[in-house]
């Protein structure tokens, strides 16, 4: 079976270099013979990554531990669940997994567009398989995950006990796939670039693919801070590890290409910047990859061992070489038919927007690969913690909000003093009377209050948008107000979609603002019938309790939660001690409210003095962040999935010209 | 052109402040990363300063007193071969990982008493495991 696995790869290999080659042969010749041939070598990679896929979990399923990926990562005691995520627990496994994913992703593309886009296509296929070519290289050469051991151990190392977490099981697929779908639009926009045919046919044909990477790329960052909060036990969700960096920075350029895009469509502008953006999003997928992969940044011992840092570069300087040559090439067609009309326009209110985005990646980068460029230049290793991130981004990212709250609110072209007062002023007059709130209220941080006035003018902004839409129909159409709301949204899903994930975003900017500016955090070591406070509450420890399965050893300190006299909850976090790799994780507690999470972590057990030290967190709105992400869930949903009727010409006018009455 | 330009002073701006904020960022939180063999060469001139150090926590050094107060914890980060190496103190939760003979990352300020008194304390992967989704609190990963 493994020779299968291994004889899979090497095939795969041939076929998508073969698919590179006839399709550029293909595509500059216009042999539609050869054109297909590549397109059936494309759909062949697939077949044989999944047939090496499936070779790797039917290895990981029988246990076979002559396998040196499955006697690393998995053992006979795990679950079945995490013997198949351990697919993608380990280097070898995560870049097949990925490969599988890039691969189907272009079957798929294929299959969509080789009628419709004949002429871009062969392009397309070429920078796919491309990319299939540089995974199946490494596969093949660097990392090949079908090595056999010289000989069979009885048991295997397990997998990683942090990794053995429900959301550990999703973050990864709904990263990659958010990683890979980057490449579609970037292959588009290569073709585009080869084909001349810049108009915005590829961004039209690459927006629901754009719109599919980012949602992937929200969720899987999303999923990756609900996993550090529950399992690292350190109180909080984010840290600004080169990790976590790598898979925000392409989030970041994918927000900013989603919002640029609007004025290509509109207005026929910023062809260049729009390249760009979807190169820099590709790119920084990959260089993504690379730090996760490499371990270059994060860790000092790490670069020797796996080889993969020099493939990376190299590709990513290939990549990025291309990229640049055909756009300087190509710079003359990409002219602007039109300008700016005004500084106070919907137009400008994007561009800065664009501009913040990449601000904040630009920061977000920078402060990665500082300690490297630091020790290039200067000879010494610097690093610059979450303190630079934080207050980097912090005002950056109050920027954006603002900007968030402004863009769907100031008119197209040139915004008049008139329909800035009838737009913007009442929203903003609104988010001033909250702040002042908060201040009577007691509230004294100048950040808390910045950040929850822009969040109120942005959410009054977004509700009065609903508000005329709904108006305006119920004046042109007579509907009641629900089906009124309903239509406004089906009819025009692409804005209100957007509106809502504005929400989404914004109730994300609460959480942050909460958890960072408000959170509590108390340490303290107790003998069995002490108790401590915070944010309200009165904890008492009552004893710990133990309990151990094959697997695993379990420790827990029973602390009962109290309001006052009142018990409202005995909250047990844990240690566990796994016994595959001696190694103990933290099992945190949480007691979550919609206005904080209380979050407890079992520091320490001394036996012989029978201490207990426990870490107690008060996290306020943290909750919001995860409801935000489904909010942004839903939003996406509605912005990408396919139909709906357009409203017929002469109702559409009616509204608009309903709406700017209202 | 004025609108050009209105347009172009707005964009400078903002790219002036975001170099601005990096620039004053990275002034005032950059620390040295070192590994506890340039550590110890260089340890007098960096008396008062953050330091990030990486080394193995020596075997047999650690010293952990757990009383209602808190714990203290002291340990000698040594080099990977040789004798020797520097006293750190910590209190605080030590992360899951931390042990003797393990890599850990220490960071916090070299005191004039000669004991690196630490802030944080994280272990770094054992070797079994790569550099990658399967990292230790200390370097926490999302991918």
């Amino acid at each position: 079976m493994m020779e299968i696995g291994a004889l899979a790869l090497a095939l795969g290999l041939v076929l998508a270099v073969y698919a590179v080659l006839m399709s550029l042969v293909g595509g500059l010749q216009r042999r539609r013979d050869l054109i297909a041939s590549a397109e059936h070598a494309a759909f062949a990679v697939w077949g044989v990554t999944v047939i090496a896929v499936a070779a790797l979990l039917h290895a990981l399923v029988i246990h076979d531990f002559n396998l040196e990926y499955v006697a690393s990562y998995s053992s006979s005691t795990l679950p079945w669940n995490y013997t198949i995520t351990a697919l993608w627990g380990g280097q070898k496994g995560s870049l097949l997994f990925w490969l599988l994913i890039l691969s189907s992703i272009s079957s798929i593309v294929l299959l969509q567009n080789r009628d419709r886009n004949r002429d871009m296509m062969p392009y397309v296929t070429a920078v796919l398989m491309t990319i299939c070519v540089f995974f199946l290289m490494l596969l093949n050469f660097i990392t090949p995950p079908f090595e056999r051991l010289a000989f069979t151990p009885h048991e295997g190392r397990d997998l990683n006990p942090l990794l053995q977490n429900y959301w550990m099981q999703i973050h990864p697929p709904s990263l990659y796939t958010g990683y890979v779908s980057c490449a579609v639009p970037f292959a588009f926009a290569i073709a585009a670039l080869v084909t001349g045919k810049l108009g915005d046919n590829w961004i039209r044909t690459t927006r629901r693919w754009t719109l599919f990477a980012w949602f992937f790329l929200s969720l899987g960052n999303l999923f990756g801070a609900e996993w550090a909060y529950l399992v690292l036990g350190w109180g909080g969700y984010w840290a600004w590890d080169p990790v976590e960096n790598a898979a925000f920075m392409p989030w970041l350029t994918c927000t900013a290409f989603l919002h640029s895009v609007m004025i290509q469509e509109k207005k026929d502008m910023l062809k260049v910047w729009n390249m760009v953006l979807v190169m820099l999003t590709f790119l920084l997928t990959i260089f993504g990859t690379f730090l996760t992969r490499s371990g270059v940044i994060s860790s000092v011992h790490s670069f020797t061992q796996s080889g993969l840092g020099p493939f990376f570069i190299g590709f990513l300087a290939f990549m990025g070489v291309i990229s640049v040559a055909l756009l300087i090439w190509r710079l003359p067609l990409l002219k602007s038919e039109n300008e700016l009309d005004s500084l106070v326009s919907r137009e400008s209110a994007f561009l800065f927007n664009n501009l913040v985005l990449v601000g904040i990646a630009f920061a977000v980068f920078w402060g990665t690969v500082f300690p490297v460029i630091s020790e290039w230049v200067r000879g010494v290793k610097i690093t610059v913690g979450p303190p630079f991130f934080n207050k980097v981004n912090a005002p950056l990212g109050l920027m954006l909000l603002f900007l968030t709250g402004v863009g769907p609110l100031i008119a197209w072209r040139r915004a008049g003093w008139k329909s800035i007062q009838r737009n913007l002023l009442p929203p903003m007059a609104f988010g001033l009377a909250c702040g002042l709130g908060l201040v009577i209220s007691g509230m004294r941080s100048y950040w808390a209050l910045v950040s929850f006035s822009i969040v109120a003018f942005v959410l009054t902004g977004i509700v009065m948008e609903y508000y005329r839409g709904v108006r305006a129909r119920q004046a042109v159409m007579g509907e009641n107000a629900a089906v009124a709301l309903l239509h406004l949204i089906a009819k025009n899903r692409r804005r209100y979609g957007g509106y809502i994930i504005h929400i989404g975003i914004v109730m994300m900017f609460a959480a942050i603002t909460g958890t960072s500016v408000f959170k509590q955090e108390q340490q303290v070591t107790l003998s069995q019938g002490q108790t401590l406070s915070i944010g309200g509450y009165t904890l008492r420890y009552d004893g710990i309790e133990q309990e151990s399965t094959p697997h695993i050893a379990y420790l827990r300190a029973k602390v009962a939660v109290m309001d006052g006299p009142k018990l409202l909850e005995v909250l047990k976090p844990e240690k566990r001690f796994y016994k595959k790799p001696e190694q103990p994780t933290t099992e945190v507690a949480i007691r979550s409210t919609l206005g904080a999470d209380l979050y407890l972590v079992l520091g320490s057990f001394d036996d012989d003095t029978k201490l207990v030290t426990l870490l107690a967190y008060i996290n306020p709105l943290v909750s919001f962040l995860w409801y935000g992400g489904i909010v942004i869930a839903f939003g996406t949903g509605i912005v990408i999935l396919p139909g709906g009727a357009r409203e017929p010409a002469y109702a559409a006018a009616q509204l608009a010209k309903q709406a700017v009455t209202e | 052109m004025t609108r050009k330009k209105r347009f172009l002073i707005g964009a400078a701006l903002l790219v002036g402040s975001v170099a601005y904020l990096v620039y004053a960022g990275v002034r005032e939180s950059s620390v040295y990363y070192l590994t506890i063999e340039e550590f110890l060469v260089k340890k007098e001139s960096l008396t008062g300063e953050g330091v990030r150090v990486a080394g193995r926590v020596r075997a047999g050094s650690i010293d952990k007193k757990t009383t209602t107060a808190g714990t203290d914890l002291r340990f000698v980060l040594g080099d990977f071969q040789k004798e020797g190496g520097v006293p750190v103190q910590y209190t605080g939760i030590l992360p899951d990982m931390f042990g003797e003979g393990r890599d850990v990352i220490v960071e916090g300020k070299y005191t004039r008493d000669g004991v690196l008194r630490a802030q944080t304390v994280m272990t770094s992967c054992p070797s079994k495991y790569e550099a990658e989704a399967g990292k230790p609190p200390a370097e926490r990963s999302a991918g």
